[in-house]
C-alpha cells in the first residue's frame, strides 16, 4: 500500500468519522479520559491566569505595608505598559529572535535529522551527541557559555583562527552581537529536541516512496521536496509552531548571560524579562500581570497568523 | 481565593478583635506587649532563621551552634537555620513574606532592611538593646539598622571598600601613594595613574579590576555609588527621600560617570575577568609575570586571598576623590526580627521578642564578632579594636575604620568618609535601576539620558507606591 | 543500486578503472558525510567537554585556560576534590533525592494524564472536544513565569508551600505534551483500532491495548523531555520552598554564584553532577525509543 500512514486521518481531521464505524462515540469516555488533565489545567493554569488577569486591573503589589489596600485601576497598567519604550524594545527583540531562530533552528534540526537518518555506521552515536545539550540544565548551560563567549574564550579563539585574528566580538557585552550570541546558545541547547521529533517523522516515510521517485528520475533535491517534505508535513508544522512559541518565551539565557538581564543596553530584553522584572523584582504584580495578558495575546496572534500562512502555502502547492 | 490585601485586612480585624477582647475581658497580666523586650522569655522555643550562604557560612553556622549550645540552652531558645543561596535570597524571602511564611529571624543585607520595615515585616528591637550595648557599636551600625526612628537590626560585621594595589607596580610608574582617606588620589590623578600603568603594560585586560563578573545586583550599587557621591551627587535626594531627580542625574553625577565611561572606553578597566586571577596571578594563572592587574576596586572580603598571594606587596588605598572627598562603602549583613510568620504586625503570631533578641545579642557580642572578623576578614562593627590588629591604626586595613569613623550622610559635605546607602524603602528599586544604568553606561550609553531615564523611573515608583 | 557499472564518461575505460572510480566516489561521499558529522559533533560536544574537564581542574585554572585548548585538559588535576566541595556546599544528596522524586512524579503522572487527554482529543468524538482542543493549544503559550505569583498565593492558601507535591502537581498537565500526544495519535492508522471496535472492544480497551502501545515513541520522547524540563526548574522552587528538605538540585548552583570566592572548579563539578544522571537516563531510554519506532509497524 502506498498511502502514507496517517495521511488519511490527517486529511479528515479529528472530527466524527464518515461512514466508518465510530471509534467510541462515548461522550462519557471522552470526558473521563479528559478529566484528570482538564481538572489539573483548570486548577493550575487557568485559575492562576484568571487571577493574574484580575490583578492586571489593580495596583497589586507582592508585598505592601499593613494598611495598604489594593485598588482597582482599570486599564491604567495596560496604558503604562504600552507607553513604556522598553516594552516595545522587548517586543522587537522577540520578533527579531523568532524570525531568525525559527527557520534557522527548524531547518538545522531537519538537516541533522536527515544526516543521522543515513544508513551509515555509528549514527546512534552522533544522534546521542546532537541531543546531549538538551540534557544540560539551562542554568548550567548559561554559566558554561558565559565563559565560552568571553571575548578571550574558546568561541573567539575559534573565530580568530578562521578569520586570522580579525573577528572576536564581545558577544555578551556588545549590543550589536549580544542577540547573535544568545541565538547561538539557544540553538545549541534546543535543536536536539526538534531533531528527535523530525527524525521520528523521517523514519515514518516509507523507503518505497523514495524508490518510486528515484525510478522516476528524481534527484536528491526533488526527492526531498516531493517525498520528504510532504511526508513529514504534520510533525514539521508541529515543530515550527512549538519553536515559534518557545522563541517568544525566551528567558533564562537572556536573564543570566548578558552584563545585566536583558542587556547590554536592552539588546536582549525580551517580553519574559519584562514580565519577571516587573512582577517579581519590582514587585509590581498588577503591571506584571498586565504584561502577562498582553504577552499571551501577542503570541496567540502570532501563532494563529503563522498557522494560517502555512496552511495557505500548503494549499497552493 | 482571597488576595493578600483582603487576607491582611481580615487578619488585622481578627487580631484587633482579639486585642479588644483580651483587654476587655481580662486584667493585664505579665504576658506583656509582644513588641517590647520585657526581659521575660516564655521558653522553651525554637526559632526559624533564614541565613544567606555566602562567602563563608562557617562563621555564621558556628555562631548559631555556639548560641544553641550556650546562651540559648540556658534560656531555652534554639535557633533553626534555613540556609539560602545568596543569589536566590531576596526572591526567596519576598516569596515567603508574600505567602505569609516569614521566618522568625532574618539575616538581611544592609539597606534591604528598609523595604521590609516599610512593609511591616519587621519588628523594632529598640526596647531590647541597652544604651550600653549600643554604645559599643560604630555609629554606622546603628544608623544602618534604624528606620524612621526605630532600631530594627544589629550587624555582626561592617564592611569596607578601597583600592587594593600592587605597591611595586605603583612605584614602578612613579605614582604617588596616598596615605589615608584625606589623601586620596583626585580623579585627575587617578586618571593619570591608570594611564601610566597601562602604558607600562600592567594588567592584561586593563589596569583597574572592578569585579565586573559579580554581575548585576547589590555590588554595582555598593561598589560604585561612592563614585557619584564623591562627586557630590547621590542615589536619592536625602532631604526629601521622595525624588532622585537632580542628584542621580545632576551635573556632578554626569561628570563623574562620563569620566568613568572614558576610562572604560580607553581600555583602562578590566571587564573580562571571570574570576579573581587577574589581580592575584594574572589571567594566565602564573604569578609574577607582570601581567597582574595592578589595582582592584573591591571590598574587605578579598583581603585573605589577596594577602596570601601578594604578601608585602599588597597595599590598601582609598577610592579616588571625585570632588567632595573620597567616599567609601558601609553596611553589611545584619540580623532582624520579623513580625511573625504572616508578616503582619500585632496579629498574634509573633514570637517572643526577648527570645529572638537573645540570639541577636549573642551574635553581636565580642566572641561572635571575632569569629566573623577572623573567619573572613570582615570589618569589626565595634569601637573597641583591641582584638583586631589588622584594623588598628597601624594595621593593614586601618583605612576601613577611618572611613567608618568619618561616616556621614550628606554628599555635599566636602569630606572623606563612608556614605551609608540611603535609608529608603525604595532602596531595592533604586539599586536595580542604578545597577542597570551603570551597566549601560559601561556599555557605552549616553550618560545624561541614561541617568535622566532612571531618575524619572525612580520618582515615578516612589509616587506609585507611596514610599 | 545495482552492482553493475555505469560506463564512466570517456572512451575505453576498463572495468577495473570504472570500479575504482565508483569506489572513489563512495569513499568521497563517505568522507564528506562523516566529516560533516564530526564537525557538528564537535560543536555540540565542546561545551560539555569543557564542563567535564573543568570539574577536574584546580579552581584558578578553569578560567585561566578557558581561551585555549588547555580548557579541555584536566590539568592541574585535583581528582574529586571539586566534587566533594560542591556536594558539601550545595547539600547535594538531599537536593538530588528531591529532584529525583519531583521529576519522577511529574514524568509518570504527566505521561498518564497528558496521553489520556491527547488520545481523547484525537480519537474520541465527544461534545466540546473542538473547544477543548483550541483551549489546550492556546495554553501552550502560557509560560510558567506569568502564573508564578498567583500560584504562590494559591500554594500558601492550600498549605502546600515547602513541599514536594507543590513542585509536582501543578506541572502534571502540560498543554505542550497533550498536543504532542494528540498529534501522534492522529497519525496512527485507524484500522487497528477500528478492527478492535468491530470486535466489541470499548474505547478504554482500545486505548490501553492498542493505541498506547503503539505510542511508545511518543511516550519515550515526552517522558525524556518532561524529565529534562522538570530537572532544571529553578524559579518555582525558589519561590515555594523554604528549607532544604524540599529543595531540588538547581538551587544548589545558586549557592556558588554569589560573591566570592567563585570556585569555578566547584561550579563545573556541580553542573556535571546535575547533567550526568540525565545523560545516563537519556542513553538508556534512547534505545527504547529507537526500538519503539522500529517495531510499531508505522512503516507501510
Amino acid at each position: 500500500m502506498g498511502a502514507i500512514p496517517g495521511e488519511a486521518a490527517v486529511a479528515r481531521g479529528s472530527g466524527p468519522p464518515d461512514g466508518r464505524p465510530r471509534l467510541g462515540g462515548d461522550t462519557l469516555t471522552g470526558w473521563l479520559f479528559s478529566a484528570p488533565a482538564v481538572l489539573l489545567m483548570s486548577a493550575f493554569i487557568i485559575l492562576p491566569f484568571l487571577l493574574a488577569f484580575y490583578f492586571s486591573f489593580t495596583n497589586e503589589r507582592l508585598l505592601a505595608p499593613p494598611g495598604r489596600e489594593t485598588q482597582w485601576v482599570g486599564l491604567d497598567n495596560y496604558i503604562r505598559v504600552f507607553e513604556n519604550p522598553r516594552f516595545w524594545t522587548a517586543l522587537v527583540n522577540n520578533i527579531t529572535f523568532a524570525v531568525i531562530v525559527v527557520p534557522l533552528q527548524t531547518f538545522f534540526a531537519l538537516f541533522l535529522a536527515i544526516l543521522v537518518n543515513q544508513k551509515l555506521r555509528g549514527m546512534v552515536v552522533f544522534r546521542t551527541i546532537f541531543f546531549m545539550p538538551i540534557t544540560v540544565v539551562m542554568a548550567a548551560t548559561a554559566v558554561i557559555w558565559i565563559v565560552l563567549l568571553n571575548p578571550k574564550g574558546l568561541v573567539n579563539t575559534f573565530f580568530e583562527i578562521l578569520t586570522f585574528g580579525n573577528f572576536h566580538p564581545d558577544w555578551l557585552g556588545d549590543p550589536a552581537y549580544a542577540l547573535a550570541g544568545i541565538i547561538m546558545v539557544s540553538i545549541w541547547a534546543s535543536v536536539g529536541f526538534q531533531m528527535v521529533i523530525l527524525l521520528a517523522a523521517l523514519q515514518d516515510v516509507p523507503e518505497s516512496l523514495y524508490e518510486a521517485a528515484r525510478l522516476d528520475g528524481a534527484n536528491t533535491w526533488q526527492q526531498f521536496r516531493h517525498v520528504t517534505l510532504p511526508g513529514i508535513r504534520n510533525p514539521l508544522l508541529f515543530v515550527l509552531t512549538i519553536t515559534t512559541i518557545l522563541a517568544f518565551r525566551l528567558f533564562d539565557q537572556v536573564w543570566i548571560m548578558p552584563d545585566r538581564p536583558g542587556g547590554p543596553l536592552d539588546a536582549t530584553r525580551t517580553l519574559m524579562v519584562d514580565i519577571v522584572d516587573t512582577g517579581l523584582n519590582q514587585q509590581a504584580v498588577g503591571r506584571g500581570s498586565a504584561l502577562s495578558v498582553i504577552f499571551l495575546l501577542i503570541v496567540l496572534a502570532v501563532t494563529i497568523v503563522q498557522r494560517r500562512l502555512v496552511k495557505q502555502e500548503g494549499e497552493i502547492r | 481565593m482571597v488576595s493578600i490585601g483582603t487576607r491582611r485586612r481580615l487578619a488585622l480585624l481578627a487580631s484587633a478583635g482579639l486585642v479588644v477582647a483580651a483587654f476587655g475581658a481580662t486584667p493585664v497580666v505579665a504576658q506583656g506587649d509582644p513588641n517590647v523586650c520585657d526581659g521575660v522569655i516564655e521558653g522553651p522555643l525554637t526559632l526559624d532563621m533564614t541565613m544567606h550562604t555566602g562567602s563563608n557560612p562557617g562563621a555564621e553556622m558556628a555562631t548559631v551552634e555556639a548560641f544553641n549550645a550556650g546562651p540559648g540552652a540556658e534560656l531555652g531558645v534554639t535557633i533553626n537555620v534555613i540556609a539560602i543561596g545568596e543569589q536566590a535570597y531576596e526572591t526567596a524571602i519576598a516569596s515567603a513574606a508574600a505567602a505569609g511564611e516569614m521566618p522568625d529571624l532574618v539575616d538581611m543585607d544592609g539597606p534591604a532592611l528598609y523595604p521590609f520595615a516599610f512593609n511591616g515585616l519587621l519588628r523594632p528591637i529598640t526596647s531590647c538593646a541597652s544604651e550600653e550595648k549600643l554604645g559599643t557599636f560604630l555609629q554606622s551600625i546603628i544608623e544602618q539598622g534604624t528606620y524612621e526612628g526605630e532600631l530594627y537590626s544589629l550587624g555582626s560585621i561592617e564592611s569596607g571598600m578601597g583600592l587594593w594595589a600592587h605597591k611595586s607596580m605603583l612605584e614602578a610608574v612613579g605614582a604617588r601613594i596616598p596615605t589615608g582617606i584625606d589623601d586620596a588620589w583626585t580623579a585627575e590623578e587617578f586618571d593619570q595613574v591608570l594611564r601610566d600603568l597601562q602604558a607600562a603594560g600592567y594588567g592584561a585586560n586593563g589596569p583597574l579590576d572592578i569585579k565586573w563578573a559579580y554581575g548585576a545586583g547589590e555590588w554595582r550599587a555598593y561598589g560604585f555609588a561612592p563614585i557619584i557621591q564623591s562627586a557630590g551627587g547621590d542615589l536619592i535626594d536625602r532631604s526629601t527621600m521622595k525624588s532622585s531627580s537632580g542628584v542621580i542625574n545632576g551635573p556632578e553625577t554626569v561628570g563623574a560617570m562620563t569620566l568613568f565611561q572614558t576610562w572604560v572606553q580607553d581600555g583602562l578597566v578590566d571587564l573580562l575577568a571571570e574570576d579573581d586571577n587577574n589581580f592575584t596571578v594574572g589571567p594566565d594563572g602564573t604569578a609574577n609575570t607582570g601581567d597582574e592587574t595592578p589595582l582592584s576596586w573591591v571590598g574587605h572580603w578579598m583581603h585573605s586571598l589577596y594577602s596570601e598571594n601578594l604578601g608585602d606587596d599588597l597595599i590598601l588605598l582609598p577610592l579616588p576623590d571625585f570632588g567632595n572627598g573620597s567616599k567609601g562603602g558601609m553596611g553589611s549583613w545584619n540580623w532582624a526580627v520579623s513580625s511573625g510568620a504572616d508578616g503582619i504586625p500585632n496579629s498574634g503570631d509573633e514570637v517572643d521578642l526577648d527570645a529572638a533578641y537573645a540570639f541577636i545579642d549573642y551574635a553581636t557580642q565580642q566572641e561572635s564578632i571575632e569569629r566573623f572578623v577572623n573567619g573572613y576578614g570582615a570589618v569589626p562593627p565595634i569601637k573597641d579594636l583591641s582584638a583586631f590588629p589588622g584594623f588598628q591604626p597601624d594595621g593593614d586595613r586601618a583605612l576601613y575604620i577611618d572611613y567608618l569613623e568619618n561616616a556621614h550622610a550628606d554628599p555635599s559635605l566636602q569630606q572623606a568618609g563612608s556614605m551609608a546607602r540611603p535609608a529608603t524603602a525604595a532602596y531595592l528599586f533604586i539599586r536595580d535601576r542604578w545597577s542597570e544604568a551603570f551597566a549601560d553606561i559601561i556599555a557605552g550609553a549616553d550618560v545624561q539620558s541614561t541617568l535622566d531615564n532612571i531618575a524619572q523611573q525612580i520618582d515615578q515608583e516612589i509616587e506609585d507606591v507611596g514610599y | 543500486m545495482s552492482a553493475t557499472t555505469k560506463r564512466p564518461a570517456g572512451q575505453g575505460a576498463t572495468l577495473a578503472e570504472a570500479n575504482a572510480s565508483i569506489r572513489r566516489q563512495h569513499l568521497q561521499r563517505y568522507v564528506i558525510a562523516y566529516g560533516v558529522l564530526i564537525v557538528l559533533a564537535l560543536f555540540f560536544l565542546f561545551p560539555i567537554a569543557f564542563m567535564v574537564a573543568g570539574s577536574f581542574k584546580a579552581d584558578t585554572s578553569v578560567i585561566a585556560d578557558s581561551g585555549s585548548l588547555r580548557a579541555f585538559v584536566p590539568e592541574p588535576f585535583v581528582g574529586l576534590e571539586n566534587f566533594q566541595q560542591a556536594a558539601e556546599r550545595g547539600n547535594f544528596w538531599i537536593s538530588f533525592r528531591n529532584s529525583v522524586i519531583i521529576s519522577a512524579g511529574i514524568v509518570f503522572g504527566g505521561l498518564v494524564v497528558n496521553s489520556l487527554l491527547g488520545y481523547a482529543l484525537a480519537r474520541v468524538p465527544f461534545r466540546g472536544k473542538g473547544l477543548l482542543l483550541a483551549i489546550v493549544v492556546a495554553l501552550i503559550i502560557v509560560p510558567f513565569e506569568t502564573l508564578a505569583v498567583p500560584l504562590l498565593l494559591m500554594m500558601a492558601e492550600l498549605g502546600w508551600t515547602n513541599t514536594l507535591h507543590a513542585q509536582i502537581v501543578p506541572f502534571l498537565a502540560q498543554p505542550l505534551y497533550i498536543f504532542l500526544f494528540y498529534s501522534f495519535f492522529l497519525g496512527i492508522p485507524r484500522e487497528l483500532e477500528e478492527a478492535a471496535r468491530i470486535d466489541g472492544a470499548g474505547p478504554a480497551t482500545v486505548f490501553f491495548r492498542i493505541a498506547a502501545p503503539l505510542a511508545k515513541p511518543a511516550y519515550a520522547a515526552a517522558g525524556i523531555l518532561i524529565f529534562l524540563a522538570s530537572w532544571g526548574q529553578y524559579l518555582w522552587p525558589v519561590m515555594v520552598t523554604r528549607s532544604i528538605e524540599a529543595r531540588p538540585l538547581p538551587l544548589g548552583i545558586a549557592e556558588f554564584q554569589g560573591l566570592p570566592p567563585r570556585d569555578w572548579g566547584d561550579i563545573m563539578a556541580y553542573a556535571a553532577m546535575m547533567v550526568v544522571p540525565l545523560l545516563i537516563v537519556f542513553i538508556i531510554f534512547q534505545r527504547q525509543f529507537v526500538r519503539g519506532v522500529a517495531t510499531t509497524g508505522l512503516k507501510g
